[in-house]
């Protein structure tokens, strides 16, 4: 009986030890759970406004096999990432801003009332054949795609497969430094790898074998861009944690410079 | 029956002088009747006062009265003196119309037959007897002819006051005593002028004319105009107007069709209106590549059709390859800048070049020629804005341009002639202070006071009645599918309120939020040499992202509206032909408008006109300035021959060109004829009122010779014609007398 009882007693201190070290985040660095700490809704977030950041949901990759839990990659970095990103906007240019982001999918119409759409870790989207080919009337009507926070050869293959789907006959180019994208607002011709947070964890800028960073874009027939991808890089985390002391300025400012330079292109061009 | 009571023709009465031939004054005829009656109204009264009720002694006595001094009319003898001519002493000209529309039938019977007949059925001879006659032909000009086998209706022209002008020229040593014209009265010159009418009524000459023809054609369609602007951009979409007229095929199908230089561009059948009521109906085609176009607009031919040369018109359009540049500054970067943009990538005539402020610094330009063009921002001189021929204001304040640069917009619609277009925005129309700035009285509304006009709502759009009728908001052909394509456009993604529009200028689109209420969208009116419009959304965006890519209306839209905006900003020099199409007449007026860079008329300039023509025709022409008006030249010039011809009009100061322009024309010889066939019998009863003459038909022609006597031209005599023994003063004094027997009998007072 007694050594029932001892048995039980060590049972229920493992498993106390057990959830203990469970909700350990091994190697988290503390100044990120701070920065997790939500933010308070802005007060303006019903202004109806000229430009709205409009953030794409999409289906993941193998999301069914639960690589990416029920909400998926798309929602990554949502929704600091946006509403630090239009505090920018509206302090740097005089594009009329609304302070919170939307969310739209190529499953229905609403897309076509938000020409500017961003889609984050596109390294593992999975369109179906139904919404690339939306996401190309999308473009064609005069819609623009920035996609972001996708790194290495697999991602890419990844972001290809759909991405060639919605544009067989279009190939992916560097974007020259020469091309108007680059000089919007800000002369962009010096341009630097943005990192992610997991800098902090690797000491690097790179993730995965994405080492040089890539400034992509397909164009139309009309010679406009009208997707712009920085590969290998995660401007939505400089968005994100703009406000975070440990993050570098400089590249905070870059993604900022670069998504106005991208916003004001898709506004004019 | 006029003859057999008064003795002669009613028109003897018209030309003739009353008098008395006694000579006795007619004061005493006026005493000695009143005398007489009063005398016979006492006796009468005295006689009858008792015995007869009431005042029935007046009646009697009246009826004495009359008699009385219808006597005493007859005694101092009435009559008429009237101016005659002496017999064969006097040259009566006759006229025959000789043109093609002549040879129009009626019964089988064409108008120079009938015309003939009537002539040779003894018109002629009877005029023979009394006076000299000469037999001419008129066309194009007056010709004597000896018979009236000349007359075969093969002349292209009638010029009627032409004519009469040359006969009073080579009749001014003859005793010419009338004139008798036989015509359906189509004139291809536009009626008689002044000094030639002058000239007609100052020797009284009369001009009797006989109408030949229908008045109304019972079975005819016919083109009367077509309207096409003088010159458009190459590759644009213009509106030909095509008016037409028809009899005898009320609610019938008819086909209009439309060729440029002999190609088939528009169709369309129509369904016919009201007999003689005039139906307009609009085709548009694409003007093509630059040049010279020629544009025929026809009608198919209808079933039993009396007259089917009269079922097609052409015209000539210069269609140039300029590429208008507009310049749109815009405030703050929107949806509607881009898709604004990329609507005219897809127009090559149109250069858009714009401005646009994405911080409060900061202006990123597109579509400059230069990197230095607007690098200091808005121009401060005339000559850098008027360079533009279009202005586009977007979301912007009014307070961004200095005094001087708002002037300069009024300027630029007001004396360079230039389009200027405000639309919606944060800081546009009232929201932007534009009510308050000098440059609010240029725009086409009547902009509110208030602020928060701007409004990020849904709105529809919806054509007004002058909208629907406009080609300026024609993204379909056909007028109905238009109105229906617009009702089927997606709501635009904002409005802003406007104020009504100002008296003159015309609201062509209403905005339609999808709340409540109704607001001007796009509003357009004239200004100065140039026009302004308003057009109060900054959302039209939606139309192109919600909508198939293949839709083109927001494309169709803008580059349309901005077309229109730019089509008609003139250039430093512009010139004209008084008119355009020449029908058998060449003589036309050149005008030219010269100005500066910043557009103020130049009266110092040389102006010269080459003039390449058919057949080798070339002409080298200086323009003259006028003298009323600064910056104008002019010239005269007759075309010679049928077709078509390009003028370029080239100025200069000093050796220093200043600019040229090129403009055409076209002469048609023989095509007016076929035109407004029925007998003008307006113009003919005109001309003979305008000289004392009368109007006959054949069938009332009979009493020409015996009218035409009566005439104070050539050599005449007067005669004094006796009108006492005039068959109704004798039946009066019966009748009266009669009258009076009879009441006494009724009235026992025998």
């Amino acid at each position: 009986m007694a050594m029932n009882r001892h048995l039980r007693a060590i049972c229920v201190v493992l498993l106390l030890a057990g959830a203990c070290l469970a909700f350990q985040r091994r190697g988290r660095l503390p100044f990120l759970d701070d920065d997790d700490l939500p933010e308070p809704y802005p007060t303006d977030a019903a202004e109806k406004t000229e430009w709205v950041f409009a953030r794409l949901r999409y289906n993941s990759y193998r999301q069914g096999a639960g690589m990416w839990g029920v909400r998926g990659s798309w929602s990554t970095d949502y929704p600091k990432a946006e509403r630090h990103f239009a505090q920018g906007i509206r302090r740097l240019s005089r594009v009329h801003v609304r302070s919170v982001e939307e969310v739209v999918d190529l499953d229905t119409d609403k897309i076509f009332d938000y020409p500017w759409i961003y889609g984050v870790e596109v390294g593992h989207w999975d369109l179906t054949d139904s919404q690339a080919a939306k996401l190309r009337e999308y473009l064609n009507r005069g819609g623009f795609l920035m996609v972001d926070d996708f790194h290495g050869t697999i991602e890419w293959e990844i972001f290809m497969r759909s991405m060639s789907r919605v544009f067989p006959d279009r190939p992916v180019v560097d974007i020259p430094n020469k091309d108007a994208i680059f000089h919007m607002l800000f002369d962009l011709e010096d341009r630097i790898q943005i990192p992610g947070i997991v800098m902090f964890y690797t000491g690097n800028t790179y993730e995965q074998d994405g080492v040089k960073e890539k400034w992509g874009g397909i164009y139309d027939e009309k010679g406009r861009i009208v997707v712009a991808m920085c590969h290998n890089m995660d401007l939505g985390d400089a968005w994100e944690h703009a406000d975070m002391p440990q993050y570098p300025e400089r590249y905070t400012s870059m993604a900022y410079r670069i998504g106005l330079n991208y916003i004001i292109y898709s506004m004019t061009h | 029956m006029f003859e057999s009571l008064f003795l002669y023709p009613y028109r003897l009465f018209t030309k003739g002088e009353f008098l008395f031939a006694s000579g006795w004054p007619v004061w005493l005829l006026v005493f000695v009747s009143l005398a007489l009656v009063a005398a016979v109204g006492y006796l009468v009264f005295k006689q009858h006062g008792d015995n007869l009720k009431g005042r029935r002694w007046i009646a009697i006595a009246a009826l004495q009265g009359v008699v009385l001094c219808l006597v005493l009319f007859m005694l101092w003898r009435p009559a008429l003196r009237v101016t005659a001519l002496k017999p064969q002493q006097n040259v009566i000209a006759v006229v025959v119309d000789d043109s093609r529309s002549m040879l129009l039938k009626q019964e089988d019977l064409s108008r120079i037959e009938s015309a003939k007949q009537l002539l040779t059925g003894g018109l002629l001879d009877k005029m023979k007897s009394r006076f000299q006659v000469r037999v001419y032909r008129a066309g194009e000009n007056l010709e004597r002819i000896q018979t009236l086998d000349a007359v075969t209706g093969n002349q292209n022209t009638t010029h009627l006051g032409g004519s009469m002008k040359q006969m009073m020229e080579e009749s001014a040593s003859l005793p010419i005593g009338a004139v008798v014209l036989l015509s359906d009265g189509s004139d291809n010159s536009g009626g008689m002028e002044a000094e030639t009418l002058g000239e007609i009524r100052r020797r009284r000459i009369p001009i009797h004319t006989v109408g030949f023809g229908a008045e109304k054609l019972s079975k005819d369609i016919e083109v009367i105009d077509l309207d096409v602007p003088l010159r458009a951009l190459s590759d644009s979409r213009i509106g030909a107007a095509v008016t037409f007229r028809h009899y005898g095929y009320k609610g019938q199908k008819a086909k209009i069709g439309l060729m440029a230089d002999d190609k088939i561009v528009s169709s369309r059948e129509v369904a016919l209106g009201e007999d003689g009521t005039p139906q307009t109906e609009t085709l548009l085609f694409n003007a093509g590549l630059a040049g010279a176009r020629n544009v025929k607009a026809s009608v198919v031919k209808l079933p039993d059709e009396e007259n089917a040369s009269n079922n097609a018109q052409t015209r000539l359009i210069n269609v140039e390859s300029l590429k208008p540049r507009i310049l749109y500054v815009e405030g703050e970067p929107k949806w509607d800048f881009k898709f604004i943009r990329r609507a005219l990538e897809g127009d090559r005539n149109l250069q858009l070049t714009t401005m646009l402020r994405t911080t409060q610094n900061k202006i990123y330009r597109q579509g400059v020629e230069d990197p230095k063009e607007l690098e200091q921002g808005f121009p401060v001189k005339e000559e850098d804005l008027f360079k533009f021929s279009g202005l586009m204001i977007g979301g912007i304040e009014a307070s961004w341009f200095t005094p001087q640069q708002q002037a300069m917009i009024k300027n630029f619609a007001d004396r360079r002639g230039g389009g200027v277009m405000f639309l919606a925005g944060r800081g546009a129309l009232s929201d932007g202070g534009w009510a308050a700035s000098s440059v609010a009285e240029m725009i086409p509304v009547s902009l509110t006071d208030r602020k928060g006009t701007f409004h990020r709502d849904p709105a529809t759009a919806e054509l007004t009645e002058a909208g629907r009728d406009s080609l300026i908001v024609r993204i379909e052909e056909d007028p109905k599918r238009n109105e229906d394509r617009w009702k089927k456009l997606p709501f635009m993604a904002n409005y802003q309120e406007t104020g009504p529009a100002k008296p003159g200028a015309t609201v062509l689109v209403d905005a339609l939020p999808t709340s409540k209420g109704r607001h001007p969208l796009l509003v357009t009116q004239r200004y100065g040499r140039g026009r302004s419009v308003v057009f109060a959304s900054s959302g039209t965006w939606r139309w192109q992202m919600s909508q198939d890519v293949k839709d083109l209306s927001h494309e169709l839209f803008w580059q349309q509206g901005l077309r229109w905006l730019v089509t008609e900003t003139p250039p430093q020099i512009s010139a004209a032909p008084s008119k355009q199409l020449l029908l058998d007449d060449g003589n036309v007026e050149f005008r030219a408008d010269v100005r500066d860079k910043a557009y103020n008329p130049v009266s110092a300039a040389t102006v010269e006109a080459r003039i390449l023509g058919p057949g080798g025709v070339s002409a080298m022409l200086t323009l003259t300035p006028d003298a009323n008006q600064a910056g104008i030249f002019t010239s005269k010039w007759d075309a010679p021959k049928a077709g078509s011809y390009i003028v370029e009009v080239l100025a200069k100061n000093g050796k220093e060109e200043m600019g040229r322009d090129v403009f055409t024309m076209i002469r048609q010889d023989g095509v007016a004829e076929s035109f407004h066939a029925e007998q003008n019998r307006q113009l003919l009863e005109g001309l003979s009122r305008q000289t004392g003459g009368n109007y006959y038909t054949p069938a009332t022609a009979k009493s020409l010779p015996d009218d035409i006597a009566y005439s104070e031209a050539g050599i005449t005599t007067r005669e004094t014609k006796e009108l006492w023994n005039m068959p109704a003063l004798l039946m009066a004094l019966f009748g009266a007398k009669a009258a009076e027997w009879l009441l006494r009998r009724r009235w026992g007072a025998v």
